[in-house]
């Protein structure tokens, strides 16, 4: 199964051989193995974790929002972030839920409560990678 | 000219060709960086329609965002030019082409707002009995990224959708190559599929049997936004590469006088020098005369 993450600033991943991938599709978890039937998707903000052909360990990716798709060739996976732990800060990402959180509390218009709820589970995805990542 | 004053406008003119031969590779490097952004986005823009396209193959995709009016009546024009001078005819080829179209256009519409991104093109308008912009928005070529694209995006999407707008339009510099760059009008809003060839090319590819999570209309208007806002981070990103690209053949133009003119101020510095030799000779040598004599 070739798998292939893409965000508007960059490829994160190419076509990579995978055995399974766990993305956190916004209707609950989703568990993808090879033979899946076609299928389109949105995904929630979460953490995807995939496992490359031959291994038995999950690589961790935090997503923000994005859109999976099965085909028979594939899984493509279009996302706004994408972010390794690797990538990530954990002073940075502490600072944006601070901030979103303080955003929520002052109580702004619609729009902008989803704006801030969007980032805020942002920054706990990410927060979430850091730690199961550093444990390890 | 006195020798010391071509001295000194030779020592100013070498100066001023470091500057911008500086400026240039400055430009140079930021051009390249600009264009991986555009090349960047591309499989992302291309998985968007390919979704769309294959929504559409298994479902009949009609969407208020896609539906064309025939007579648009209220216009938003978005203006996009750098905020920095120095680059030849960048700004001033949109702002002029603006320009026109608004007097052309201004009695043909009900409404006819401008927003500008870059502050080139609102300096140049906001004095020649412009409306009032809807926004103004700076620092582009600084901080370029999808979130701000996305942002941008979102409000001229709520501004559409609300009733405000029938049309939003955008006027900007497309980035052909490094040596060239074309004024381009493009209509964002509403979307015009039929445009992209995508969508007929796919049909063929999948079985009906896709299952949809949610239902297919949620995701098509989620698509369509998330493809609204990929036009508006590519034509933002060729407005980037295209600044960058004419500023960097601004400078080489400008570099290559400064060699010309410092070339020609040394010709005349040596002449000068020469007649000055000459002339003291003469006076040595018929004051040697007068001595003799």
């Amino acid at each position: 199964m070739l798998f292939t993450l893409v965000t508007p600033e960059k490829k994160i991943i190419t076509e990579m051989e995978v055995d399974e991938i766990l993305a956190p599709g916004s209707k609950g978890q989703l568990d993808i193995l090879p033979g899946h039937s076609p299928l389109v998707t949105t995904l929630a903000t979460g953490i995807l974790k995939y496992k490359q052909k031959g291994q038995s360990k999950y690589n961790p990716i935090s997503l923000s929002w994005g859109y999976l798709e099965v085909t028979p060739q594939g899984v493509s996976v279009l996302a706004e972030t994408a972010e390794t732990p690797e990538e990530l800060e954990k002073e940075r990402a502490e600072e944006a839920l601070a901030r979103a959180q303080i955003k929520l509390k002052e109580g702004l218009t619609v729009g902008d409560i989803m704006k801030y709820q969007r980032k805020k589970q942002r920054a706990q995805s990410r927060l979430e990678l850091i730690k199961s990542y550093s444990k390890n | 000219m006195s020798l010391k004053e071509i001295r000194g406008r030779i020592a100013s003119v070498k100066n001023t060709q470091q500057i911008t031969k500086a400026m240039k590779m400055v430009s140079a490097a930021k051009l390249r960086r600009a264009q991986d952004n555009i090349i960047n986005l591309r499989p992302y823009a291309k998985g968007v329609l390919g979704l769309i396209a294959d929504i559409a193959a298994t479902h009949r995709v009609n969407h208020p965002l896609l539906h064309l009016k025939t007579n648009p009546q209220k216009i938003l024009v978005v203006v996009i030019t750098s905020d920095r001078g120095l680059c030849g005819s960048f700004n001033a080829s949109v702002s002029k082409y603006v320009e026109n179209y608004y007097k052309e256009n201004k009695d043909k519409y009900e409404q006819l707002d401008f927003l500008y991104v870059g502050r080139k093109g609102f300096d140049y308008l906001k004095n020649r009995g412009f409306p009032k912009p809807v926004d103004v928005i700076l620092n582009l070529a600084r901080e370029i990224s999808y979130t701000l694209a996305a942002n941008v995006a979102e409000r001229l999407m709520t501004a559409f959708t609300s009733g405000g707008y029938d049309e939003v339009r955008f006027v900007y510099n497309e980035f052909k190559s490094a040596i060239s760059q074309n004024r381009e009008t493009e209509t964002l809003l509403p979307i015009d599929m039929s445009q992209s060839s995508l969508i007929n090319q796919n049909e063929q590819k999948f079985s009906k049997d896709l299952i949809f999570e949610p239902s297919p209309e949620e995701i098509v208007e989620d698509l369509l936004h998330k493809h609204f806002a990929v036009q508006v981070y590519r034509i933002m990103c060729e407005s980037v590469a295209g600044e960058h690209a004419a500023r960097m053949t601004a400078m080489e133009n400008a570099t290559n006088n400064a060699v010309e003119m410092v070339n020609n101020l040394t010709l005349k510095y040596n002449k000068l020098r020469q007649a000055a030799i000459t002339t003291e000779l003469m006076e040595i040598s018929s004051g040697a005369e007068a001595l003799k004599g």
